[in-house]
C-alpha cells in the first residue's frame, strides 16, 4: 500500500513537471512581437499565442524588400531553442525592359534563450561596424509559457503603428484532428450529412452514408499532404492546415479517391463508382 | 583579301598622308600600274578624302587634317576621371556597402538580447 502510493505522487511530480516543461497539452505558447525601427520608433506590436506546438508565421514587405519566417520553438528545461526558417526577397533593381528584379534567398537561424528573454532579429542583417548600433530594423520576440486553462485555440493580436510597411503576424497550427462532415448526391437527392472527428495517419475507419434507401459504406482516412512543390511553402509551412481525406471502398482494394484542403468548411466533391457524388468538408473540431 | 594587298593598301593610306620616302613612292607607282584593285582602291581613299576634305571647308586640302590631342590636356582629364571615379566609389561603398556585398551581411540574424 505504502509502495502504491509513493508511485503515485512521483506519478504526480512527474506529470507536474513535464507540464512545467512546456511539454503537455495544458500548456500555453505566447510569442510577443515587437517590430522596432532605429531604436525607438515602434512600427508593430502584437501576439500570437497557441497550444504546445504553435509556430509563429511572420512577414513584412515594402516596395524593396520581402522579408518572411516561421518561427518554432523546442522547450528543453528552462530554455527554449527557437528556430526561424527565412524566405527573402531582395530587389536589386530593374531590367531593360523596366521589371523589377528580385534575389531570392532561402535560410535557417536559430538560437538558444530563456523562457521570458528577448530574441533580438535582425531581420537585414547585423548592423555594419561602425553604424550606431540604434540604426535598422528587427523584431523583438518575448516568449512566454504558462497553462492554458483550458483554451485549445491559437489566438493572435496586430496593432500596426506603420501602415508604410505590410505586416503579418499568424499563428500556424498543425491539427491533431479534423472535424470532417460527409454528404453523398446524386442529381436532386442529397443524404443527410454525417459528421466524423478523424486524427490524421490513423488506421482508416468505415462509414456509412444513406440517400433514398440505399446504404453506401466507406473507408476513410485522415492524412497529410504531400510536401509543398515551392520552397516559400514548405519553409512557410502554408500547408500547415490542410488535411486530405483518403476514400476506398471496402469491395476495391485501391482508394477511390483523395480530397485534400484546408480546415474552413468550403465543400468539396469527389465522384464515386456508382455515379453518386461524395461532398466533404473539413474543419477545426469543436473545442472540449 | 590576301596579305600582300593590305600591305599595299597601308602604303597607299602613307603616300597620300604624305609620309613615304621617294624609293617607297615609285615603288607603289609600279604596283599600281600593274594592279587595277589597288589603283581602284587609290582613287576611292582619294576622293573619300577630298570630300571630307570639303566638309571641313578646306576645299584645297592635300591631306585631311587629323584631330590632334595634346598630350598635357590628356593626361589632366585621366587624372581627372581617375579621382572622380575614386572617390565616388569610396563614398558609395560607405553608404551601400559594396556590389552586392557578402550574403551572410544581408541575412536576417537572431541575437539573444
Amino acid at each position: 500500500m505504502r509502495r502504491s502510493s509513493s508511485i503515485s505522487v512521483s506519478s504526480v511530480f512527474a506529470i507536474v513537471a513535464l507540464l512545467w516543461a512546456g511539454q503537455g497539452p495544458g500548456t500555453r505558447v505566447t510569442y510577443r512581437v515587437r517590430v522596432v525601427q532605429d531604436g525607438d520608433l515602434e512600427l508593430a506590436r502584437g501576439s500570437v499565442s497557441g497550444p504546445a506546438g504553435t509556430d509563429l508565421r511572420f512577414a513584412l514587405r515594402d516596395d524593396t524588400a520581402e522579408v518572411e519566417a516561421l518561427f518554432q520553438i523546442v522547450p528543453e528545461g528552462d530554455t527554449v531553442l527557437v528556430s526561424g526558417e527565412f524566405f527573402t526577397k531582395r530587389r536589386l533593381g530593374r531590367s531593360r525592359r523596366g521589371l523589377g528584379l528580385w534575389e531570392q534567398d532561402t535560410y535557417r537561424r536559430s538560437v538558444r534563450l530563456a523562457w521570458g528573454d528577448t530574441a533580438r532579429v535582425h531581420l537585414f542583417g547585423r548592423p555594419r561596424p561602425g553604424t550606431p548600433p540604434s540604426e535598422g530594423l528587427w523584431v523583438h520576440v518575448v516568449l512566454v509559457r504558462g497553462f492554458s486553462g483550458g483554451e485549445g485555440r491559437p489566438a493572435q493580436e496586430l496593432e500596426v503603428l506603420d501602415s508604410t510597411m505590410d505586416i503579418v503576424l499568424e499563428a500556424v497550427v498543425r491539427p491533431r484532428r479534423a472535424h470532417v462532415v460527409m454528404n453523398l448526391v446524386r442529381g436532386d437527392t442529397v443524404s443527410g450529412p454525417r459528421g466524423f472527428d478523424l486524427v490524421p495517419e490513423a488506421p482508416a475507419r468505415r462509414v456509412q452514408l444513406a440517400m433514398a434507401g440505399r446504404t453506401t459504406t466507406l473507408e476513410i482516412g485522415l492524412a497529410r499532404p504531400e510536401p509543398a512543390k515551392s520552397a516559400r511553402d514548405r519553409v512557410l509551412a502554408l500547408d500547415a492546415d490542410v488535411v486530405c481525406l483518403r476514400i476506398a471502398t471496402p469491395e476495391v482494394a485501391q482508394p477511390v479517391g483523395v480530397v485534400c484542403g484546408r480546415l474552413n468548411d468550403v465543400a468539396r466533391r469527389l465522384p464515386l463508382p456508382g455515379g453518386d457524388t461524395l461532398v466533404a468538408t473539413f474543419a477545426w473540431p469543436a473545442g472540449r | 583579301m590576301s596579305d600582300s594587298h593590305e600591305h599595299w593598301l597601308k602604303q597607299i593610306d602613307a603616300e597620300l598622308d604624305g609620309e613615304m620616302s621617294l624609293a617607297e613612292r615609285a615603288l607603289l607607282a609600279k604596283h599600281l600600274a600593274a594592279c587595277s584593285h589597288c589603283s581602284g582602291a587609290r582613287a576611292s581613299q582619294l576622293e573619300v578624302r577630298v570630300a571630307l576634305a570639303r566638309s571641313a571647308g578646306d576645299p584645297h586640302a592635300r591631306v585631311v587634317p587629323r584631330p590632334t590631342i595634346r598630350g598635357r590636356a590628356l593626361a589632366f582629364w585621366a587624372v581627372v576621371a581617375l579621382v572622380v571615379g575614386v572617390a565616388g566609389g569610396w563614398l558609395a561603398h560607405g553608404r551601400w556597402g559594396g556590389p552586392g556585398g557578402a550574403l551572410e551581411d544581408v541575412r536576417a540574424a537572431i541575437v539573444v538580447h
